[in-house]
């Protein structure tokens, strides 16, 4: 009785050791390749924008994409803070391109998909300017793998945690053009 | 006797819980160390956004060697680093102000001297105080978060009668200030250059065996047209001649053309010349103050203390001023008992230079921070990380910024990081290998010319006396102009002229195995070509230097010595 009792324990603890838990690496592992997928593209998706100054919907469709290809889905969030001319110049030398003197204002996602992709289907392109900051955060909205098991083994992951992130910004350096 | 299965599930049952700890504890600190790598990253991306905005700032200011000019750029630059922080952080949207409080300092090092960035007490003087209304609301001990006044590379020196403060610069200008020999007042600055000779008869002025002779004109694009220029003290004057019978020379201030109302004497240019002519007579003057024969070990700290050596972020001694490096002369003049020429890299001069602005640099900086902790709200104490041997390299030999980030939690630790960035567009400090060669400056916008580096090979074989010369390297930066009717502005390139693909771009063809540019130009001076390289390249290094905007100089006299 007692015997086959530890028979059924060892076998349980068998499977554990042998199918959960290298399932549970290999979905770590592989959360591991998208986060460096995601932040690699989202790095090379904020470079390029900052350094050629233009924002167009074919960079922004290819960046989605290429972040896509890891099999889960994303919540991108862009902001430009575009730098505004100061209105009211201190001295004589003030000029209006002075970069962290003058103030600056937001545009968000939503207002910088509407630019570039306006509702009547044609594809703009947002121009920004030298001095104007970049960035974009990049967050995945699905339950991976690797956070279901967890979930289910630990119970440690919420519903609004994230396990892929990624986020970079910085200064353009480039005037753009929109043609 | 105890089966298999026992010994399997006991085995498991001790070993299970064991490795899910451990494997929890190593992928704690592989997070923590994660984190450092990301935040260090970060660090430097802000750093380095804040000096792209000092570069975009100042290259496009004509006024930006002026002190409180520079302030309102530094300022900006301070305000470019917290909002690229806070951009970096996610944090975008919050005011960036939240994050001063894990900045304990940033670090501008310029020309001759750095400012701080950090917070600091606002104590009015008595005077101001003593003129506040009763009902003042503001009557000072607010803490504001500011740019501490500006702090010199100055060392004072006693011996014997001489009591002077000398202030050394990221080059081999100097100003000395105090008592000489005699007990007379000096007040003086000059550029310390070896080997020069002049003729006061013929006014034949050589270096190191190179005849130095004013230059002809220079021109530059303004706009789409080009003019002859003059730079003097740090302002370029255009030669507008657009209208023969009515020749003006103007200036750009703020992005704009504004015209001066005296002319020049000449668009030609002496001040190759002149740096090493004044070079020569500031030796001369330099010993007859008795300055020559200071050594290391007559360095003291403005209370008259010896110095502390200078060491590594291992302890060892780097540079000790008393000890081993104590007999060592300052200014070792290779006429004047040294072993190398002072204007090199490997000379006493440029150890003793290097140790004092360390010395300064950090002295000044652990205060900073260690005063930050009589500022902070929070329970970290602030401390002074130890630079490491190849920031310091970079901090001693050209404009940069060094900023502090620390208490930031990130799992296992607090965070404490530094970054060190190069401003290397910069009109503060004219390097060695700053200065590029254009080949041909007479060839037609339609066929662009090349410049190369110095290093060049073979260089010496391309370059022409009379149409080959010298120009900072700055000076081919996209600057932009501001048009006078309307709102737009005008961006072009002062030089027009495109890079050699061989030394910039491939670097295939520059010449190796020398120390510095000195030595490579002295070994192809045995050859008549070589010569007109060196001489182009050193008037050219001459010409840029002495027309850098100088503190010391009376600007008005200065500017009145060309008209």
């Amino acid at each position: 009785m007692g015997d086959s009792l530890m028979t059924i324990v060892a076998i349980v603890l068998a499977a554990v050791l042998m199918f959960v838990f290298p399932l549970m690496s290999m979905s770590d592992r592989s959360d591991d390749i998208s986060q460096l997928t995601v932040k690699t593209a989202t790095t090379e998706f904020v470079d390029n924008v900052r350094t050629t100054g233009r924002l167009s919907l074919d960079d922004y469709s290819a960046f989605e994409q290429e972040i896509s290809a890891t099999g889960n889905s994303y919540d991108i969030e862009m902001e430009v803070k575009v730098l505004d001319e100061n209105p009211g110049k201190k001295t004589t030398q003030a000029s209006s391109t002075k970069i962290g003197e003058n103030v600056y204002y937001s545009m968000y996602t939503s207002q910088i998909l509407d630019t570039i992709a306006p509702s009547d289907g044609t594809s703009k392109v947002l121009a920004l300017k030298e001095g104007d900051m970049f960035s974009t955060s990049v967050r995945n909205t699905n339950t991976t793998l690797s956070q279901q098991l967890k979930n289910f083994f630990y119970t440690v992951a919420g519903n609004d945690t994230y396990t892929i992130a990624a986020e970079h910004g910085g200064y353009v350096t480039a005037n753009g053009s929109a043609n | 006797m105890m089966k298999y299965q026992y010994l399997a599930v006991i085995f498991v049952i001790i070993m299970l819980p064991i490795s899910l700890v451990f494997s929890a504890y190593i992928s704690a600190q592989l997070d923590t160390l994660d984190l450092q790598i990301s935040y260090d990253t970060k660090l430097d991306n802000t750093t380095y956004d804040a000096i792209k905005a000092f570069q975009l700032n100042t290259v496009n200011s004509s006024t930006s060697d002026l002190t409180n000019s520079k302030i309102r750029d530094i300022e900006a630059a301070a305000n470019s680093f917290f909002t690229s922080l806070a951009t970096n952080f996610n944090m975008a949207g919050y005011n960036s102000d939240i994050l001063q409080e894990y900045v304990p300092a940033l670090v501008f090092t310029l020309y001759d001297g750095f400012y701080i960035y950090s917070p600091f007490e606002n104590t009015l003087d008595e005077e101001t105080r003593s003129r506040l209304p009763a009902n003042a609301t503001y009557t000072g001990g607010e803490e504001v978060t500011g740019l501490k006044p500006y702090i010199y590379y100055s060392c004072r020196y006693v011996k014997g009668n001489i009591d002077v403060t000398i202030t050394y610069s990221l080059d081999n200008y100097i100003t000395v200030q105090g008592t000489d020999k005699n007990g007379n007042g000096i007040n003086d600055a000059g550029y310390l250059i070896d080997d020069v000779t002049y003729n006061s008869g013929t006014g034949q002025v050589t270096y190191r065996g190179i005849t130095i002779e004013p230059e002809t004109q220079l021109r530059e694009y303004v706009g789409p047209t080009s003019y002859a220029y003059i730079k003097i003290n740090g302002v370029k004057y255009y030669l507008d001649d657009r209208d023969s019978t009515n020749q003006r020379w103007f200036t750009i201030t703020n992005g704009k053309m504004s015209y001066v109302a005296t002319p020049f004497r000449s668009e030609d240019n002496d001040m190759g010349y002149r740096y090493y002519k004044e070079a020569y007579e500031f030796k001369q003057r330099l010993n007859d103050y008795g300055i020559l024969d200071l050594r290391s070990a007559n360095a003291v700290s403005p209370e008259g203390t010896a110095l502390t050596p200078v060491t590594d972020i291992d302890g060892n001694v780097i540079y000790d001023f008393t000890g081993t490096n104590g007999q060592d002369k300052i200014f070792d003049f290779s006429d004047n008992g040294g072993t190398s020429h002072i204007e090199e890299r490997d000379s006493n001069f440029n150890d003793h230079r290097l140790a004092v602005i360390r010395y300064v640099v950090e002295t000044n900086l652990s205060v900073a921070l260690a005063n930050y902790n009589n500022y902070g709200t929070g329970t970290y104490e602030f401390r002074m990380p130890k630079l490491g041997e190849e920031d310091w390299s970079r901090i001693l030999n050209n404009v940069s910024l060094i900023s502090f980030l620390q208490g930031l939690s990130i799992g296992g630790k607090i965070y404490n990081g530094y970054s060190v960035i190069n401003n290397n567009k910069n009109e503060e400090v004219v390097t060695e290998d700053s200065i590029y060669i254009v080949e041909d400056v007479t060839v037609p916008d339609t066929s662009n010319s090349t410049y190369h580096r110095v290093t060049h090979e073979g260089l010496q074989n391309m370059v022409n006396e009379t149409t080959s010369k010298g120009v900072f390297n700055i000076d081919f930066e996209r600057k932009s102009l501001g048009s006078t009717s309307s709102e737009t502005t005008l961006y072009y390139f002062p030089k027009r002229d495109l890079g050699c693909y061989t030394c910039f771009v491939a670097q295939t063809n520059v010449v190796g195995g020398y120390d510095n540019v000195y030595d490579y130009l002295d070994s192809i001076s045995s050859t008549a070509n070589g010569r007109i390289l060196a001489k182009i390249y050193y008037t050219a290094l001459g010409r840029e230097r002495y027309s850098m905007y100088k503190v010391f100089r009376n600007p008005e006299e200065h500017v009145n010595q060309f008209r």
